[in-house]
């Protein structure tokens, strides 16, 4: 980036050196480093509202013509220094120090199309640095970047390696619609989210795993619309443009990094199950209580006491290990003044920490840049992934192999082996399934080979005007392959699934930017791009009969076979335009428009046009806040915007006929009306945003904003005598509302010592407006989305709790009494998954060559329902087949007791343990500490010796604990809030060397 | 250089002069102009038709085991090993808007599919009679899912003197999303459905069958639209057309009584032998060309519609959820001897320690896990038993009797002859011989006569349902109250 300004500055100095007027006084000077007393060379020297200047030569001096003495203000700046403007006031020699800007990293930020000075911006952005993401040792770069960013909200629903996580910007907007960001690598929109097949196979193949972090240059996060709208119709929920690493003019510079570390299990919620002995004190209650008697062999619940005497087994113990993560990777960095390059390869292992779950990826990238001619730059970016991911068992959702679910269930006197040593599949409680048997006998598969590929050419016919156009192709294949084995306790099935995706851009812009009259900079940029994307998929499954010890579609059962192709294509094209305009660095405008025509909408409705306006003033630029030394930066932003979303299935506009199989016969079905007037939803934005820097220590900034989205897509329902049960239309309306604070400051700044704190934090509220002229629509059989109330409520049983007098559980009524009957309980909206706020916190301490840091992300005022787990692990007695968890022994003994579980009786029908019922909702606010650091580079002296420009060793522990009351392993459960079975976010230890020559 | 400029100009041009770039069709399916253009797409469409009667909301499961449920004939054993919570509110006849049958989907849904073979058939074809049988196949379609609909959702026909009570719409035109049609009485739904059926009758190839169809007896007949109208008489009390229509079918000499052998099925616990009995069951063949079946719903993996662990299959087998038991009252029925009393198959409930017993009508073309079956919809005995209650109510035909054509059954069953049956004779009969194929709750409502039951772990007031009761129709789903104002609820929802 620094190269970015220091081009530009020397061009300017060219520029403008020419435009000297010969009747002028001549002005001399030298500039030099505040704290150093360095002479800088290079730096600019500009006369203050023209476009003369000159830059400082070797011993930091310089000569200026200027043509008053008197007026003359003379602006000096250098990149990482801060600008500095001083008046001549008659003097021949003005000397100039100036000081080392804090903020010098940030100085360029990448925004659409283009990058701009952080003091230029208008809209809503947050940038983040490569090393910040490349620190984090985790497999996939979207993950590094929870807590980091005020606004932007990364949560995962289960912690296998290669998932992928949901990114939400500023809120959901939509209900049918997409509401993931898009993500722009080096200018191109890629591919993101799981690919994989999940009529297969739970497994989740998250394309992102496949960019590596540490090539990572930049990461910029465009929120509001003003930021966003020149993407148009995917830019309705933010924009996270990447940049990965270009080559250096210089010599060859190597970087080889090796990491290794261990990965744990580990419940910091006090949520377990119980142990043999607790579980058998549960079941004898429950059975008494039921008027049973558990010492009976011939009765029904024969639960004696010597149960106790076998062995015992901690199945969640059995069924995890620990695992082990390793990551290798060489890139070499350099270049000459006509030819730059960066390339890197890498590898990466992660063996899970239940056995059947790995994950391991081999990555390569090679980026070059040419300059062919003086005004001709071309220039390739290149990455190649292969992943290979097996999932064996399920880890999320209820499944009797999951053994976060079904593992749970297994009683603690059931054998881990039978008589043959082999694992046990005689476990009726859980169906028979033993998830270490899945692990061992089934296999859940996924590879992905993925290719991105783009090229670029950048021609500058005259001054000013710069054409550049880029052209890229992103291949995907991934092969999915699923086995049940009958040694697991399965009929020898075998799936397959193949799915390859093209996805061919091209975006084409033409860039003009002036100054004129030495005040009014003027950039304008028009654009022509365009997106074909096209998949096929391939599904083959044999039902039964494939022999296991050659587990092939060719030993299957012919006749028990089935094969389809699934083939989606759409295309987008777009034109857009910016203009930007700024009066002496302190009055700045933007304006963006764009038009979107997609394949996906109906024919009369293909184009869509979005646009933004904005504004900022840097106040500090003023007069009388020039010399006002304390205040470094203080700006005001106000944007508005509207920008789209299409992110819904190809082919919803259609009308057609799906094949229905009947009989022996294909026939043809009805299977989607045709909606001609199928369109975008759109995003309405305002944002009013403050940025300040005080001191050179602490800076931050505050954003307020509203958006609303208006013409969602909604499955509008219709009278099933149309033959259709819903329309796909554009009715609808919701918004989000919220206020976003980052602040970043250094406490101590010493040479020797720093001390640095950063804090994040979001607000947002959503709320439902309109949804095509009903009330609610139930998404589900208990989240429903009701106008006026959060996107997402809770639509819950009222639970009221134990009666003390007898143990039973009650409910409340609609009329407000109390009754112990479940059906005549009254259900009733009580909270929301959505978090009131998030955010993070984070502090480094440096000194000389060692650094500790430490980073919490945090989520607050958000409910969480693990009712599909509590309602088979906390019975009441209902089930004593399987085992419970710890607190469902906290129960009613004695009259009297109130905030404990109802009393156990085996075989009830109390329903007290219904899965739809608020008894199970609790807050899902937590702190996670999710990184601790300590790093060493070795110092300069040291490193001459071994000859090496740097050696960095460190050691990092990820997700020690999180702080929750939850009753889950973790309280993290996604976008809705539902825990089922997840595999919980592991604890990690990780060192590693990196090592640069 | 010219040649990059000349390259990005051209991929320009050709993406943006490309009016088509942003046209994707889909591929996988086909537009409805083209599918409803062309004869070969519209008997696609007819084919396509049947597909949603397999689903478990209607002949897959729940239209029969609803029906089931909710008389002397089914019940839910509360509490055992097979009850998992399904099938609770059918058996306690305890619905509301929000829980009922969801059959009324489906049914327009064949409904819109028929109509838009009906009214497209015009010219499609030279050869009349081609364009004739499709027209056959979906006028019958519709009658039944207009006849299964407002016998779900309407009191039976004789419920007023005219049928001027509230019946189900009448779709027989291409329904806009914004169409909210309102219910016409029972007489014009009946009416509707009779002429259907009548024009069907006369239009079809009386040897037409579908081609390249894996059961024959899954298709619509001349035969077919004949036993339909007879059991649509019956429930008119149109007894000469009743007896008529029947009098066809037998006549047509296309089918032939099952006989005892045939019928007898030996529960066993020996998985060999069960699997030897079941083979030899007729009601479990995967498709039949001889015997009673005149029109039956195909069920089979990897159909569009059907199967899975909801199905009739899946809840009447030990091997999967069970919820839908046999009651002792039916059980109870059967004389020694009437091979019609072996067709049940039990097991022990090991938490409650009494037995639970099933319909052996709907095994499932798999015998450990049950997922699909064939549901028979008309069979030659009903038309024997439609006969011989018409005659009963005045009808005559030539040649039969009430006594010959109970004979007919009883015989064939190794039951006791009864050699003047009186009504209930009559309608007993009917009870043993179509139980579990989802006709006694009808019959009883068609008849006037009180559902009763002793047997039964039911709330009290599910024991009882007097002629009348509010009960006798299903509510209309709210859902479509909600989005249809012209839509009216049934009193009592």
């Amino acid at each position: 980036m620094k190269k970015v300004k220091l081009f530009f500055t020397a061009m300017m100095v060219l520029l403008t050196a020419g435009l000297a007027s010969a009747q002028s006084m001549e002005v001399k000077g030298t500039v030099r480093d505040a704290a150093t007393g360095e002479p800088i060379p290079f730096a600019s020297v500009v006369l203050h509202g023209t476009m003369t200047g000159v830059s400082t030569a070797e011993d930091g001096s310089y000569t200026l013509s200027v043509p008053s003495l008197d007026d003359a203000v003379l602006e000096f700046s250098f990149i990482g220094y801060r600008t500095t403007r001083v008046p001549v006031e008659g003097k021949l020699v003005v000397d100039c120090e100036l000081e080392v800007d804090a903020m010098a990293l940030e100085d360029v930020v990448v925004v659409a199309y283009g990058s701009t000075k952080r003091e230029a911006m208008t809209g809503s952005v947050t940038a983040v640095d490569g090393e910040t993401i490349a620190s984090a040792p985790v497999t996939s770069v979207d993950k590094a970047l929870g807590g980091k960013l005020a606004g932007v909200q990364v949560s995962t629903s289960t912690g296998q390696p290669g998932s992928s996580s949901s990114i939400r910007i500023r809120g959901i907007s939509s209900i049918n619609a997409s509401n993931s960001p898009l993500w722009v690598v080096d200018g191109i929109p890629v591919l993101t989210g799981n690919f994989a097949s999940s009529g297969v196979s739970d497994t989740q193949s998250d394309l992102l795993t496949s960019l590596n972090p540490n090539d990572i240059e930049s990461i910029t996060v465009l929120k509001d619309a003003a930021a966003a709208a020149v993407y148009g119709s995917r830019a309705a929920n933010g924009v996270i443009l990447v940049t990965t690493k270009s080559g250096k003019e210089g010599k060859a510079q190597f970087t080889a990094r090796a990491k290794y570390g261990i990965q744990w299990f580990q419940s910091d919620t006090g949520y377990r199950m119980m142990t043999g002995e607790e579980l058998l004190r549960y079941q004898r209650a429950a059975i008494t209580n039921a008027g049973f008697d558990p010492d009976d062999p011939s009765g029904n619940y024969y639960r004696p006491m010597s149960l106790l005497n076998g062995e015992l087994t901690n199945w969640l113990d059995h069924l995890t290990k620990l695992g082990q993560l390793q990551e290798y990777e060489i890139s070499a960095r350099g270049g000459t003044d006509k030819a730059k390059y960066f390339s890197s390869v890498s590898y990466h292992n992660n063996d899970g920490i239940v056995n059947g779950i790995d994950y391991s990826r081999i990555q390569a990238r090679t980026n070059v840049d040419f300059k062919l001619l003086r005004n001709l730059d071309t220039g390739v970016r290149v990455n190649v992934a292969y992943t290979d991911q097996n999932n064996n068992i399920q880890t999320d959702g209820l499944g009797y192999e999951n053994p976060f679910f079904g593992g749970l269930m297994i009683l603690p006197w059931t054998p881990k082996y039978d008589e043959n040593g082999n694992h046990n599949t005689n476990i009726p409680e859980n169906s028979n399934k033993n998830p270490a048997a899945s692990a061992e006998w089934n296999q859940q598969r996924i590879q992905t080979y993925r290719f991105n590929g783009t090229m670029f050419l950048k021609w500058e016919p005259v001054k000013n005007l710069v054409l550049e156009t880029k052209n890229s192709a992103e291949v995907v294949f991934t092969e999915q392959r699923l086995f049940y084995n009958e040694l697991a306790g399965y009929a020898n099935q075998l799936q397959e699934v193949d799915n390859k995706i093209i996805q061919l851009t091209t975006s084409n812009t033409a860039n003009y930017a002036n100054v004129f009259g030495g005040y009014h900079s003027f950039r304008a940029l028009v654009g022509q791009e365009a997106t074909s994307y096209y998949q096929t998929q391939t599904y083959a499954a044999a039902n039964a009969g494939v022999d296991p010890n050659i587990p092939y579609f060719n030993t299957a059962d012919q006749t028990q076979t089935e094969i389809s192709t699934g083939i989606t294509r759409d295309a987008l094209m777009s034109y857009f335009a910016i203009v930007d305009y700024n009066y002496d660095s302190r009055y700045f405008a933007q304006a963006t428009v764009r038009t979107d025509g997609s394949s996906l909408f109906g024919a009369k409705k293909k184009w869509g046009l979005f646009w933004s306006v904005a504004g900022s003033w840097n106040i500090n630029q003023e007069k009388f806040l020039r010399d006002f030394k304390p205040l470094d930066l203080l700006k005001v932003r106000l944007s508005y915007g509207v920008n789209g979303n299409n992110g819904i299935a190809a082919y919803k506009a259609y009308g057609v006929y799906a094949s229905a199989l009947y009989n022996g016969l294909t026939g043809f079905l009805p299977s989607t009306p045709e909606n001609q007037e199928l369109s975008w939803e759109k995003n309405a934005t305002w944002n009013a945003g403050l940025d300040f820097a005080f001191f050179n220590r602490l800076r931050g900034s505050v954003d307020v904003y509203k958006r609303v989205t208006k013409d969602m897509l909604l499955d509008k329902n219709v009278p099933q005598t149309s033959g259709f049960s819903t329309n796909f239309v554009n009715v609808g309306s919701m918004s989000n509302t919220g206020v976003e604070i980052q602040m970043d400051g250094d406490i101590i700044a010493t040479n020797d010592f720093l001390w640095n704190v950063g804090f994040n934090i979001a607000f947002n509220r959503t709320k439902v407006l309109d949804l095509g002229g009903v009330d609610k629509i139930e998404a589900g059989s208990f989240v429903h989305y009701v106008v006026g109330k959060s996107l997402y409520s809770y639509y819950l049983s009222d639970y009221y709790g134990v009666n003390p007098s007898n143990g039973e559980a009650l409910w409340v009524t609609e009329d407000g009494k109390l009754t112990n009957q479940y059906s005549k309980a009254r259900k009733h909206y009580c909270g929301s998954p959505e978090p009131k706020c998030t955010g993070g916190f984070n502090t480094t301490f440096s000194w000389k060559g060692l650094s500790l840091s430490a980073f919490f992300e945090f989520k607050g005022g958000n409910k969480i329902i693990n009712l599909n787990e509590l309602t088979y692990l906390s019975t009441d007695g209902k089930d004593v087949s399987v085992n419970q968890i710890a607190s469902a022994g906290n129960f009613w003994t004695t009259p009297g007791q109130t905030g404990v579980n109802p009393k156990p009786v085996a075989g009830n029908t109390s329903n007290s343990n219904t899965a739809l019922s608020d008894r199970w909702l609790e807050d899902g606010s937590y702190i996670r500490f999710k990184d601790i650091t300590l790093s060493y580079n070795l110092p300069q002296t040291a490193l001459d010796k071994i000859r090496v420009k740097g050696l960095r060793i460190y050691v990092s522990g990820l997700n020690l604990y999180t702080f929750s009351d939850a009753s889950a392993f973790d309280p993290e459960a996604g976008v809705t809030g539902v825990v089922q079975g997840i595999y919980p976010y592991t604890k990690s230890v990780v060192g590693g060397i990196e090592l640069t020559f | 250089m010219k040649k990059y400029i000349f390259t990005a100009a051209l991929a320009l041009s050709v993406l943006t002069g490309c009016k088509d770039f942003l046209t994707e069709e889909p591929v996988l399916s086909q537009s409805d102009v083209l599918t409803l253009s062309t004869y070969e797409g519209l008997d696609k469409v007819t084919a396509g038709a049947y597909a949603p009667l397999a689903s478990t909301a209607w002949y897959g499961g729940d239209f029969i085991i609803i029906n089931e449920m909710k008389t002397g004939n089914g019940k839910k054993y509360i509490g055992s090993d097979f009850d998992t919570g399904r099938c609770t509110d059918w058996y306690n006849i305890n619905y509301t808007p929000d829980n009922t049958s969801s059959l009324w989907g489906y049914g327009y849904y064949v409904i819109t599919a028929a109509n838009n073979v009906i009214l497209n058939l015009e010219g499609k074809s030279d050869n009349q009679q081609d364009l004739n049988n499709l027209k056959a196949e979906c006028l019958f379609l519709r009658a039944l899912s207009h006849f299964d609909l407002v016998r779900t959702y309407a009191q039976p026909y004789n419920y007023t003197e005219d049928a001027s009570h509230l019946g189900v719409p009448v779709i027989t035109s291409v329904q806009a999303a914004t169409d909210m049609p309102a219910r016409e009485t029972v007489a014009k739904v009946y009416g509707q459905i009779e002429a259907d059926l009548l024009e069907a009758e006369k239009i079809i190839d009386p040897s037409y069958v579908r081609a390249g169809v894996k059961d024959t007896r899954s298709v619509v007949s001349l035969e077919a639209i004949q036993a339909l109208l007879s059991r649509v008489y019956l429930y008119m009390g149109n007894w000469q057309g009743c007896a008529d229509y029947a009098t066809k079918v037998i006549n047509s000499k296309k089918f032939s009584m099952w006989t005892a052998d045939d019928l007898s099925f030996v529960n066993s616990e020996n998985a060999a032998e069960r699997a030897t009995n079941y083979e030899n069951f007729v009601y479990s063949f995967d498709s039949h060309s001889d015997g009673e079946v005149i029109f039956e719903v195909y069920g089979a993996s990897g159909q569009s519609y059907g199967g899975g662990n909801e199905a009739i299959c899946s809840l009447t087998s030990e091997n999967q959820y069970g919820d839908a038991g046999a009651c002792a009252d039916l059980m109870g029925l059967y004389a020694e001897g009437d091979v019609r009393g072996t067709m049940f198959q039990s097991k022990l409930s090991e938490k409650d320690s009494r037995t639970v017993y099933w319909t052996a009508k709907y095994f499932g073309k798999g015998l450990t896990t049950p997922d699909y079956t064939n549901t028979i919809v008309l069979r030659l005995s009903e038309m024997y038993l439609n006969r011989a209650e018409a005659i009963y109510n005045g009808a005559s035909i030539s040649g039969a009797s009430t006594s010959s054509d109970i004979r007919t059954i009883t015989s064939n069953r190794g039951a006791a002859d009864i050699p003047n049956p009186s009504i209930s004779d009559i309608y007993g009969e009917r009870r043993k011989e179509l139980a579990w194929e989802g006709h006694e709750w009808f019959d009883l409502a068609r008849t006037g006569r009180t559902m009763t039951r002793t047997d039964s772990d039911a709330n009290a007031a599910a024991n009882e349902v007097r002629p009348g009761d509010t009960r006798w129709a299903m509510p209309i789903p709210r859902r479509e109250t909600t989005v249809n104002d012209n839509l009216e609820q049934n009193p009592g929802y």
